[in-house]
């Protein structure tokens, strides 16, 4: 919590300048007249302004169970290996994507796809650990996940800027297995959204409003003995955390949860489904200053009927991701936020008799935008039946080491576990040079 | 002949008297070595805890559970002497004593699995485990289960290490050296370790004793995990390396870090600490049955135990962190640790027989202080710690007054379904449980459990002033009288009164609000929202 409350600290040490984006809120909100309270849009369009002078964001699109990239990035039209899909010419000459994709292939200009993927590992566990976290479980070392190491690292850099209500990592869905601040601490877990059509849990006070504050009123006084020598340092802590709880769901910000607020026509524009919804709240947490946002979609451990599944699946997500880069690129936003679509691996070339592929972590495919990375490519390539990687192998560790390039983090940075022993955020990979020239 | 055949039964009292060191003796030469080995004056140390917080200190610490009000009134009103250390031998012979200390290695183990569906083996781990401990059975002999298990993860609950590390050799050998013997030799898997002396050859020679080993799931309803072995003597001695399907005779291989594409080398079981070998070709039951023998005979095994008991009691290890005990660490009480340690070992590793002995201790009897800065001398006072999971959802049950067997039939147990997740317990643990190895002071409370205690809707209907419940109770017991009823709600949660200073906040709060019931709403709330009730005093 205590990076929540870092900001009270800024504030005290930044005399006479705006310290924080909640102060700014705050400060717009007293210059307008009185009476007249800013609508949500005003507000979150002066917030973006600090934004933009601010650092970068992620949104990471985890397609749990493994996706087939022959029925999304790699299509193989007329092989043995081709499902029922066929596949559609993009908005970017030569570049071709599965025609389940209607959406993104009109948005390929902005899409870097990589299509060389490559991995040893099979098993849904680990494959979606290591996807998440660049390494294997290792025993004893308890890893931050990407989205808690991106957090930390990004608000290390921009404290003044951290101050927000709202914590820097949000998961929307469940992931089982996607990990959390591990060793970098409870600070970086994500706050979880089970439904992003539905309050964070827990997030609305039992009582009235008035009556929850007497009551905090009341908590804040009683802690007196056990404060007075025990356990001076946990009262303080507990009050401390009581504060930035209370605080958070009595701030306005909390309204960024609130997809109700968005006009019909925007939630319309990202379509149906949980997922839709878990897209346009991450535009709307990274614009209430949330650094990094993990949205899942499940379902995609297709062993059988492959190709309806996979096409299902893949109408589910490909509007809303469309338009959740429409969106940020609308508000000047995709320059600083890198947006990433991947799964735990591919699908095999060959379909089982079911009528389904099962895993296949030797070529998968993934893609990335926003942020710097130049769209309209696809980066590495495989055989013609998809099997095997023949173009620009990319590994797991070349991806994150990417992904933290991008966001301007060091890779190379290290974190210690709880026994003493250092971690880089990534160990080994290289950065793919052909996201960026 | 009378004479011959007394002879036998003084041998025996003998041996049970050098066997089983007494308690408050060992407590009394702890505390004079730690007073000599950190030059701890009486002056520096915190004073002697009062009764109230004693009762609920040691009942978190040997059952789990808090006292009910009942049980603290007629512990403050015992007059006898001897009261503590009867209550000590009275909780650590009570059922629930195994079942806390069983939930407390569940969450040891667990913590650290590779795979979420480790968990299905936390049903059987519980209870084996807490079945042996009230047997009291050694802890020697409940590690040599551990280490040497096969069979069912639903059905045996020591099979639980090597299941939470998914039947893989070297994540395994890392496991049992850091929970039994306290040494992190896992460090030295890819490369020699940096500052122990350990060498990569020797946490390898370690894995050896666990190439045959396997973990595989069991498809059925409901789903398990097998611990198999990998012995078969018609099957070739594998001679080509890597054998991750687990079939034939399977040997360890060290990969050359330069050459990963390779198997690499062939390693021969060797036990770093005594050197024993087993030669390659050693049937599976043999290599761990000689290395669960020579690891709890080893000094590391006794001393890691205790320290990760004096850790839990006292709120700071002799080591920390409480697995992590060197070589090369200086521990900081040294002849303090050596002592308790080479007592325990006499007692037969007995747990009750620890419990009883560090109880007695002043170290644990006193006062808590916030832990200590860097500089500061360790053990001058106790450190209160937070709830585990298990304690924190048996003390909310018990101050709201539910039975956690009622919510189990409101909760779906779902029995046989997932990974048995689905208990109240264990979702409720999942939530507010942490790891016990990691160092305390990295535990920290997050925004959801905050938010979870604050504002759940069972947890605020469970605080209304309705007929049945707490509050309402009580409103009807003493007529609306606020100090009696507040000292109620006191006893239930902190398990001791209010102070005068904090029932004058209380009344000025009944004041302000109007109605006593909706004040003692808030109160109730209150308390169950505080530090001290979530923490062990």
């Amino acid at each position: 919590m205590t990076h929540w409350l870092r900001g009270a600290e800024v504030r005290l040490t930044r005399r006479g300048a705006v310290a924080s984006r909640r102060d700014f809120l705050r400060t717009a909100s007293a210059v307008a007249a009185a009476g007249v309270t800013m609508s949500w849009t005003q507000r979150v369009a002066l917030a973006a302004e600090t934004l933009r002078r601010g650092g970068k964001r992620c949104v990471l699109l985890w397609m749990e169970g493994g996706p087939s990239q022959f029925e999304t990035l790699d299509p193989k039209p007329g092989s043995r290996s081709a499902g029922d899909a066929g596949a559609i010419a993009t908005a970017v000459p030569g570049i071709q994507l599965s025609e389940n994709l209607p959406e993104l292939a009109k948005a390929m200009g902005d899409l870097a796809v990589v299509r060389s993927l490559t991995s040893k590992e099979g098993s849904h566990p680990r494959a979606r650990y290591l996807m998440h976290h660049g390494y294997l479980p290792m025993g004893g070392a308890n890893l931050p996940t990407l989205g808690s190491a991106v957090a930390e690292r990004l608000d290390a850099e921009r404290a003044a800027d951290a101050a927000a209500a709202l914590p820097s990592f949000v998961r929307v869905g469940r992931t089982s297995g996607g990990g959390g601040g591990g060793m970098l601490g409870v600070d970086y877990d994500p706050l979880v959204i089970d439904d992003p059509s539905r309050p964070p849990r827990n997030a609305r006070p039992a009582s009235s409003v008035l009556r929850y504050r007497r009551r905090l009123g009341l908590l804040e006084r009683l802690e007196t003995d056990f404060g007075a020598a025990e356990g001076t340092d946990l009262v303080d802590a507990q009050r401390k955390l009581v504060a930035a709880a209370s605080g958070m769901i009595l701030s306005p910000d909390m309204q960024a949860f609130d997809l109700e607020r968005e006009p019909l026509s925007a939630r319309q524009a990202y379509g149906e489904g949980r997922f839709a919804s878990g897209c346009l709240l991450a535009r709307r947490l990274l614009e209430a200053g949330v650094t990094f946002v993990e949205v899942t979609l499940g379902g995609w451990d297709t062993h059988d009927d492959n190709h309806e599944r996979s096409k299902a699946l893949a109408a589910q997500f490909d509007r809303p991701a469309a338009r959740l880069l429409a969106d940020l690129k609308a508000r000047g936003m995709l320059d600083s936020t890198l947006v990433v679509w991947m799964g735990e691996f591919g699908r095999t070339p060959r379909i089982n008799g079911r009528g389904g592929r099962d895993h296949y972590p030797r070529a998968f495919s993934a893609w990335l935008a926003g942020c710097g990375v130049q769209g309209g490519r696809a980066i590495g390539a495989t055989d013609g039946l998809g099997a095997e990687v023949v173009e620009r192998p990319v590994s797991p560790q070349d991806l994150f080491c990417s992904i933290y390039h991008t966001l301007g983090i060091d890779a190379s940075h290290e974190n210690t576990t709880s026994a003493g022993r250092p971690v880089k955020l990534v160990d080994g990979g290289s950065v793919i040079e052909e996201l960026f020239a | 002949m009378r004479f011959l055949a007394i002879f036998p039964l003084f041998a025996a009292a003998a041996t049970a008297t050098l066997a089983a060191p007494s308690p408050s003796r060992v407590a009394r030469q702890i505390d004079r070595l730690i007073a000599e080995d950190v030059g701890l004056s009486p002056g520096e140390s915190a004073p002697r805890v009062g009764d109230a917080a004693f009762l609920r200190r040691a009942s978190l610490d040997l059952i789990g559970a808090i006292p009910s009000p009942g049980e603290v009134r007629d512990f403050v009103n015992d007059d006898a002497a001897d009261k503590r250390t009867r209550i000590v031998d009275d909780l650590v012979h009570r059922t629930e004593f195994g079942v806390a200390q069983a939930r407390y290695w569940r969450d040891v183990i667990l913590s650290r699995r590779l795979e979420d569906r480790a968990l299905l083996v936390s049903a059987a781990l519980e209870s084996d485990l807490a079945e042996w401990i009230n047997a009291g059975e050694s802890w020697s002999v409940i590690a040599e289960r551990f280490i040497t298990a096969t069979g069912s993860a639903r059905e045996d609950g020591a099979t639980a290490i090597l299941v939470a590390q998914d039947g893989r050799t070297e994540e395994i050998a890392a496991e049992v050296s850091r929970v039994f013997l306290g040494v992190q030799i896992q460090c030295a898997q890819c490369h020699d370790h940096p500052w122990d002396s350990w060498k990569r050859e020797q946490f390898h020679e370690l894995a050896a004793f666990f190439p045959r080993v396997g973990v595989r799931p069991q498809r059925g309803r409901p789903i398990d995990l097998v611990v198999n072995v990998a012995d078969r003597r018609d099957f070739p001695l594998l001679r080509t390396g890597a054998n991750l399907n687990r079939r034939g005779r399977p040997e360890h291989y060290m990969q050359d870090p330069e050459r990963p594409e390779e198997v690499g080398a062939r390693i021969e079981p060797r036990f770093f600490l005594t050197g024993m070998e087993a030669p390659l070709g050693t049937r599976d039951a043999e290599r761990r049955g000689r290395l669960a023998e020579e690891l709890t005979a080893s000094e590391w095994f006794s001393t890691a135990l205790v320290n990760r008991y004096w850790a839990e009691l006292i709120g700071e290890g002799f080591y920390e962190p409480v697995d992590d005990l060197g070589p090369g660490r200086k521990p900081s009480a040294p002849r303090a640790a050596e002592r308790l340690a080479t007592a325990f070992t006499d007692s037969g590793h007995d747990l009750r027989w620890l419990h009883r002995t560090i109880l007695a201790t002043d170290a644990y009897q006193r006062e808590s202080r916030p832990r200590r800065a860097p500089g500061a001398k360790p053990f001058a006072a106790n450190v209160a710690q937070p709830l585990r999971g298990d304690q924190l959802f048996d003390a909310t049950l018990a101050a709201l007054g539910v039975d956690e067997r009622r919510l189990r039939g409101l909760g779906g147990a779902r029995q046989g379904r997932g990974y048995g997740l689905a208990t109240p317990r264990l979702l409720f643990n999942s939530a507010f449980g942490y790891d016990p190895s990691e160092p305390r002071d990295t535990v920290q409370a997050t925004i959801p459990q905050a938010l979870a205690r604050m504002n759940t809707p069972q947890l605020n209907l469970a605080v209304r002033a309705l007929p049945g419940a707490v509050v309402g109770g009580l409103s009807l017991r003493h007529a609306d009288d606020a100090s009696a009823i507040a000292r109620e709600l006191y006893l239930r949660t902190l398990s001791r009164e209010p102070t005068g200073e904090e029932l004058a906040v209380v009344l000025d709060h009944v004041d302000g609000e109007g109605v006593v019931a909706s004040a003692m709403e808030d109160l109730f709330w209150a308390l169950l929202n505080t530090a001290e009730f979530s923490h062990r005093r």
